[in-house]
Parts: structure tokens; sequence; C-alpha cells
């Protein structure tokens, strides 16, 4: 079995730039695709612009503090007052 | 609300182990008590996935009455809240459908989406924040629900892949692979010059 072709390597690195940003890769995979990036102008640009978007989209979220709504529980108060929960129908 | 973890209410007289055992024997005041602890994050959640407030509202509703109604079966395999979150994900999933079926689509979360605090002080920033805001709102309402979910739990929520993936209802692999196919999508949307230009 002969090494991957360049094309392999683009290909398998274009498929694993989200494993790669989360760290998922092991070693040797993370090396690969660490060295073809670093000869492919394409691949160098998904993996900056890769963490660009998990930050991006971790930090623009500006819900926290947002309460749930004081009626979360009216459902179940309507029917949890006529026995446990067992005796209801899902 | 429980420690910041969200998960035990381990300084309270009430445990989480034991209200659960309380609302599996029929006590809804322990089970609104346990849920409570959840519920501002599962209402967020709910935002997220659905960008509608009303439709939020109403299958926040849903979602404490299907787990009240199932609580009996809570075996704790998982913890409380990845099951909470989990019939949350569900129930919006079928929302999500439904709606998919109509012709109208909300921009989901485009609204609720504030500028990080940092940024507020210069506007060109800011400026390239809203819209930046607004692409990624119309991006992730475009994905199919599962990936929308993946994202959501993972990128936004913050969630571990682990507790991701059993919320979402797949093993680990499955999940990483929606997970990458929904950045490739909102990537694809947003445009790399762009993601780069923010990302600095």
């Amino acid at each position: 079995m002969g090494m991957p072709s360049s094309t392999d390597d683009h290909q398998w690195s274009q498929q694993h730039l989200s494993h790669y940003v989360e760290g998922d890769l092991r070693p040797r995979a993370r090396r690969r695709l660490e060295s073809h990036a670093r000869n492919c102008a394409d691949c160098g640009r998904g993996i900056r612009a890769m963490r660009a978007l998990v930050h991006a989209v971790q930090g623009i979220d500006g819900l926290a503090g947002v309460r749930a709504p004081a009626t979360i529980f009216d459902r179940v108060r309507l029917v949890g007052s006529g026995g446990s929960p067992s005796s209801q129908h899902t | 609300m429980p420690p910041s973890a969200g998960r035990r209410g381990s300084g309270s007289a009430d445990t989480e182990a034991s209200l659960i055992a309380r609302a599996q024997a029929g006590d809804v005041s322990a089970f609104e008590r346990l849920s409570s602890w959840y519920a501002d994050r599962l209402f967020m959640l709910l935002l997220r996935l659905l960008g509608d407030r009303g439709e939020a509202e109403d299958v926040a509703q849903e979602v404490m009455l299907r787990a009240w109604q199932g609580i009996a079966r809570f075996r704790g395999q998982s913890s409380y809240f990845t099951w909470l979150y989990r019939i949350a994900v569900n129930e919006a999933n079928r929302v999500l459908a439904k709606r998919a079926r109509r012709p109208a689509s909300v921009s989901i979360g485009a609204r609720e989406l504030q500028l990080p605090a940092a940024a507020a002080h210069d506007p060109s920033r800011q400026a390239e924040n809203s819209e930046l805001r607004r692409s990624l709102g119309e991006a992730l309402a475009q994905l199919p629900p599962e990936l929308r979910t993946a994202i959501v739990l993972r990128d936004v929520e913050g969630l571990s892949t682990q507790e991701a993936a059993e919320i979402a209802g797949i093993g680990q692999a499955a999940f990483k692979s929606r997970l990458h196919q929904a950045r490739l999508r909102v990537r694809a949307a947003i445009g790399d010059e762009t993601l780069i230009g923010i990302g600095g």
C-alpha cells in the first residue's frame, strides 16, 4: 500500500477540518492535516475560517439572562393534581 | 437554580436524587423544584432552536408536561438535565418539521442575538457584528433541524460532544459528522473572507 496522494490528503483534510478545530484528531492524523495545510492555501484558509466560525457562533449569542416564562409548569399543574406521574398517559 | 454547573443541588436540602424520587412518587412540587433548576437554560435552548418566543413558550410547557408524564420511567442512565434536554430537542424538532411543511419561515434567533459587549463601543465593529449576527441567524435558520441541533448544542450551548450526542440521541461519531456538516454549510453561507475578517 503506497503513500496517500496529495489529492487524497486534500480531500481527507477538507473532511476533517471541523474535527481538527475540535481537537478530535489523533496526533498522527493531526500531523497529516497540518503538514498538508502548510502547503495548501485552501485548507489553511479552511482552518482559519472554521476556527472563526466556531468563535463567532459561541460569542455572538447574547441570550444569557433570559428567563423561562412563569407559565412553564401550567400544563403540569393542570394534569399533575390528578395523581402520580405513573398514572398519566404519555 | 442549582449551583453553577446547573446539575446538582448539593448545597440545598433537596438533592437532585431525592427530588427525582419524590417526583416519581407523584409529588408535583418536587418535580417543579427539580425542573425549575433547568428551566431558564431549557427555554434558551428552545429559543435558539425555534427562533420564536411564542413557539418556544408553548414548546417549553409541552416539554415540562412530557417530562412529568415520563418521569416514572426515568432510570438515571443519563443525568436529569440530559434527559430533559433530549425531550426538548425532540419537541423542537417536531415543531420544526411541522414548520418546514409551511411556506413561511422565521429567522432563527436573529432578534434574540446580541452584540458582545466589547464590540459595542466601536461603531464600525458594531455594524460588522450586526451584519454577521443577521447572516449567522439566517444561515442557522436554513439548516435542517438535525444539523441545527448539532451546532446549537455544541457551539452555542457549549455542551461537550458526549453530552450533545446523548441529547441528540445518536453516537458521538455520528454527532461529529452532523456538526461538521452544519459548520460547513454555515461557513459556506457566511464566506471564508468574512469569517476570517471577524476572526482577526
